[in-house]
């Protein structure tokens, strides 16, 4: 039988249309050829334009699929978590335990002792998280967290200054700008939706000047910039603030826009003038903090100030630091400043989204337009519904959370941030905490990778009682799970994905092979588990399709879902490119920002009142106790970064051969740093403080500020027997900490370099 | 002859490899030393003075080329109609026999071999099989800056000039490769 969505090739090899649904910056468009039920082959969109073409990662997707490392049956630990030993048991074996234990647990501490460790490694709207959270749902809820490690400065600053994260223009528009200045972002390896490369390079050939502001000489810097401004870590506010200076000293700024459109500007400049604190953040100031030229920063400050249009693109990178969201805040305003907002070639920064096929069902279509009440009753239903959480419904808020926060950080007071899951656990309620943890439900994520501090992460996982994850490789935190449910890949299931950041199309996701060994899909580990659990009947024992067309049902944008269905994509036609926030400033009588004011607030009153001293109502520059000028850097004198590369998807697609020749895992030093430490390229180096020891090789390279090191996220951590880790996993240096507004310091620890030992790898990295 | 040659825009090459991953998979060839095209990068200066380049080098179908001459069995031909030169891997009687003599004569190290004993000689065709179909080769097809381009090498030309200069490419105008390249400034 030929399925109706499938092509046939002429050698009876069908080719599926599907797509890559990990959380990279994409979503794109794979083509399947299968032969005898195995995937042989894989193209990408080469149909009408703009095509969605996959990157080297999409690429490679059959060695994930095929690779011997997959989990092929479920298992159950039999040694000490952590070690890795495990014993094969059935599915009805496997499950059972599974529903035994959470209702045990259930009984005995309640719901709340439940922590539901989600994650992003799928991106399909029905995979992964998704089912996992409608069972625990029906279960009585669980405790869960607040806070996106990617965005969460990036978030609370376009809520505060924008109060919406539709802050982006379309892509296509950046032929309008004539200058583009790319902060903290590297969309040629973190893609950023696909197809913003091509238009960087397109609006540069169009004669667009562009300007990369980054500690590293990324390939964006180095191939879509004309010119690069290396800048020390974390010190992004102190150049804004800067730029803000001369813009006002030198009365660059639009006033008119300043007076129609935004609050508390005055604040701003009494703070950049040095009135509030008796230092002027003057280039000289900035120049000291960030080690860029004052030169350099009044130069980039006249320009962007009087080449209009022009599109400042904070990225979320240098939010991924210790008070991120003063930076996202302060590039926000320099936006506003300039009047640079509303207007095609211009960019408002914020969060950046530039289209709807994110946000969840009903509120396509339906955007709300002008001020929001503080507390919308909007946001408070009455009563529970099938997706909300017991544990936290009608919780009170957290006191430092705005108003409306959306991208999973939804204000209860009962969540937690996703970076304090560790002390959560270890503390508990006498610590403080809304909840006594007994046990972890884990899907979607290598948690222990990629969160900070793994060292404290194995403690409070060695503090469990239970721990069952949906897992396809054995992942560092997948070692420490009493049960491993092996789930199967997007290959072997129907899914939609909805773009990154939020692009006009949407992938269908045509399941190509049936699952391989004995592995499942979410939804069907999900549906014979919630049987278990004593579930009657939900939306899990549904077929795929079903619920799929119940999830896009309310989309009035995917106006022929068979086709959608068929093609394995559908390309949403606009009729210009979208531009953030142009109704507001053409017609702000009757389209108002969707903040409390109704303009875009440089000074937010919301947060004054929150008076909490870190967490100004303007956009500030503070140190802390990781920054280059703190005590500590006698003890540990560098800087780490651990920013994303082109080779992997935070820690999916890890150890794929094809990947890994691309770029070997290496932490990069300058030379400057490497020969006072008598390192040479290719040595072995441990990069080390007080959380822990991460021993690699060493690439060095001009590409790296001095005074910084560079681990890239993601590989995965392989500790020895004395706890050093030989995998160069970057979260067992950072810390699990996170500022009032939510970021996560990423970005933000302090290291010392130590030669291991010589190495011949000279050559290879 | 309607030559077949290369484009290549250094100028928008982000490094990315999807080309070469395309490639591999395409053509089914595992992770080690045969890459039919390869992605070298190219860095220059002292911080932060610093240039940096990346160039594809696959098999470049030279006009005339010195690895049909070198291969002492005529494995490697160059087709009548379309000037791609391919290999017949029956007739190669290997690395070790041979001695790398493709290899040795070639600018651009395009003949590959595995770390197999006696490994034979492969490299890219160009996609035959899908340019006998009229498709697009796999890696024009995957390149997400769309700095690739295959054709007849006149229509190349008139589309994108007739430049072979770019950073880490040497040219050599006695075999004549056939390939337009954009440099990166």
């Amino acid at each position: 039988m030929i399925d109706e969505n499938v092509d046939v090739d002429e050698d009876s090899e069908k080719v599926v249309n599907t797509g890559c649904c990990h959380d990279c910056g994409g979503r794109c468009v794979l083509k399947a050829h299968v032969k005898n039920g195995k995937i042989i082959r894989i193209e990408t969109d080469n149909n009408e334009e703009p095509q969605i073409r996959a990157c080297a990662r999409g690429r490679a997707y059959r060695q994930r699929v095929y690779s011997e490392k997959r989990l092929k049956y479920p298992l159950r630990r039999v040694g000490e978590r952590g070690e890795g030993n495990f014993e094969q048991i059935s599915w009805e074996e496997a499950l059972s335990h599974v529903a035994t234990r959470i209702l045990e647990i259930k009984e005995k501490y309640g719901n709340s002792a439940i922590l539901f460790v989600s994650g992003g490694g799928n991106q399909g709207m029905l995979h992964g998280v998704t089912p996992v959270g409608l069972m625990l749902n029906l279960i009585g809820g669980y405790t869960r967290y607040w806070g996106i490690p990617s965005y969460e400065g990036a978030l609370f600053a376009s809520m505060a200054t924008y109060g919406t994260i539709m802050t982006g223009n379309a892509r296509n528009d950046l032929l309008n700008s004539k200058l583009i200045i790319m902060w903290g972002w590297n969309p040629a390896n973190t893609v950023w939706d696909p197809g913003t490369s091509l238009w960087l390079a397109k609006a540069r050939e169009n004669g667009t000047k562009i300007v990369a502001i980054d500690p590293i000489f990324t390939d964006s810097a180095a191939i879509l910039a004309d010119e690069w401004i290396a800048i020390r870590p974390g010190t992004d506010t102190a150049m804004l603030l800067a730029m803000a200076y001369v813009i006002i000293t030198e009365k660059l700024q639009n006033q008119l826009f300043i007076d129609k459109y935004t609050v508390g500007f005055d604040h701003y400049k009494d703070y950049v003038l040095g009135h509030e604190d008796g230092q002027p953040k003057t280039p000289s100031w900035a120049e000291e903090i960030t080690t860029v030229p004052a030169k350099i920063i009044t130069k980039l400050a006249r320009e962007y100030a009087t080449n209009k249009p022009a599109a400042l693109i904070a990225g979320w990178g240098p939010a991924r630091t210790t008070f991120g969201e003063q930076y996202s805040r302060a590039a926000n305003v320099l936006c506003a400043i300039t009047g640079n907002i509303g207007i095609n070639g211009g960019y408002a920064s914020g969060f950046m989204r530039a289209y709807y096929s994110r946000e969840s069902g009903g509120s396509v279509g339906k955007k709300k337009e002008g001020p929001i009440k503080q507390m919308d009753e909007k946001y408070k239903p009455k009563k529970p519904r099938p997706q909300d959480n017991l544990v936290d419904f009608n919780a009170p808020p957290r006191k430092e959370a705005l108003y409306k926060l959306r991208g999973g950080t939804n204000p209860a007071s009962t969540r937690v941030h996703f970076n304090d899951y560790y002390n959560l656990i270890l503390q508990g309620t006498k610590g403080g905490y809304p909840a006594d943890i007994k046990m972890a439900y884990i899907c979607g994520t290598n948690r222990l990778n990629q969160y900070s501090n793994v060292n404290k992460g194995i403690k409070a996982l060695k503090s469990l009682e239970f721990i069952v994850t949906h897992e396809q490789f054995m992942t560092p935190t997948a070692k420490f799970a009493d049960i491993i449910l092996p789930a199967n890949t997007f290959m072997e299931r129907n899914d939609i994905a909805v773009p990154w950041l939020g692009s006009p199309y949407y992938i269908y996701l045509n399941k190509a092979i049936d699952s391989l060994y004995e592995s499942k899909s979410d939804l069907e580990i999900c549906h014979e588990l919630s049987k278990k659990l004593g579930i009657k009947s939900s939306l899990l024992d549904l077929p795929e399709d079903q619920i799929l067309q119940i999830f896009t049902s309310p989309r009035k944008d995917i106006t022929n879902y068979k086709k959608m269905k068929k093609d394995g994509y559908y390309k949403v036609e606009v009729q210009e490119p979208f531009v953030a926030f142009k109704k507001q400033i053409e017609d702000p009588e009757n389209y108002p920002f969707p903040t409390i004011s109704g303009k875009i607030e440089i000074y937010c009153e919301h947060i004054a009142e929150k008076n909490i001293p870190l967490m100004p109502a303007i956009p500030k520059y503070f140190s802390h106790e990781e920054h280059y000028d703190s005590p500590l850097t006698k003890k540990y004198p560098l800087q780490l970064i651990t920013p994303h590369n082109k080779r992997r998807t935070h820690s999916s697609l890890h150890d794929l051969p094809w990947l890994e020749e691309i770029e070997p895992h290496a932490a990069w030093i300058n030379p400057i740093d490497a020969s006072i430490r008598n390192v040479r390229n290719g040595d072995i180096i441990d990069v080390y403080n007080d959380r822990g020891r991460v021993r690699i090789p060493a690439k060095i390279t001009d590409r790296i500020s001095p005074g910084v090191v560079c681990v890239y996220q993601g590989a995965w951590y392989d500790p020895d027997e004395n706890g050093v880790d030989r995998g160069g996993c970057a979260n067992v240096l950072t810390k699990d900490s996170y500022s009032p507004g939510g970021s996560f310091p990423m970005n933000s620890a302090l290291v010392e370099v130590n030669l291991y030992h010589k190495n011949d790898l000279e050559g290879n990295l | 002859m309607n030559q077949i040659g290369f484009y290549f825009d250094q100028s928008r090459c982000t490094g990315c490899f999807t080309c070469s991953v395309a490639c591999k998979d395409w053509h089914d060839i595992p992770a080690g030393p045969v890459n039919w095209i390869r992605v070298k990068s190219f860095e220059k200066g002292k911080f932060p003075n610093l240039f940096l380049a990346y160039l594809t080098v696959a098999c470049n179908h030279c006009a005339d080329p010195p690895c049909v001459k070198a291969c002492p069995t005529n494995a490697i031909t160059k087709r009548e109609k379309d000037g791609i030169v391919v290999i017949d891997r029956e007739k190669c009687i290997g690395k070790d026999e041979c001695g790398y003599k493709c290899l040795k004569v070639c600018p651009w190290d395009s003949p590959q071999f595995s770390n197999e004993l006696n490994a034979k000689m492969e490299k890219c065709d160009l996609c035959l099989d899908r340019l006998e179909k009229g498709q697009q080769t796999i890696c024009v097809e995957a390149c997400p800056m769309y700095a690739l381009d295959v054709g007849p090498i006149e229509v190349l030309q008139g589309k994108y000039g007739n430049h072979i200069e770019a950073e880490g490419f040497l040219n050599n105008d006695k075999i004549k490769p056939s390939i337009v390249l954009k440099p990166k400034k």
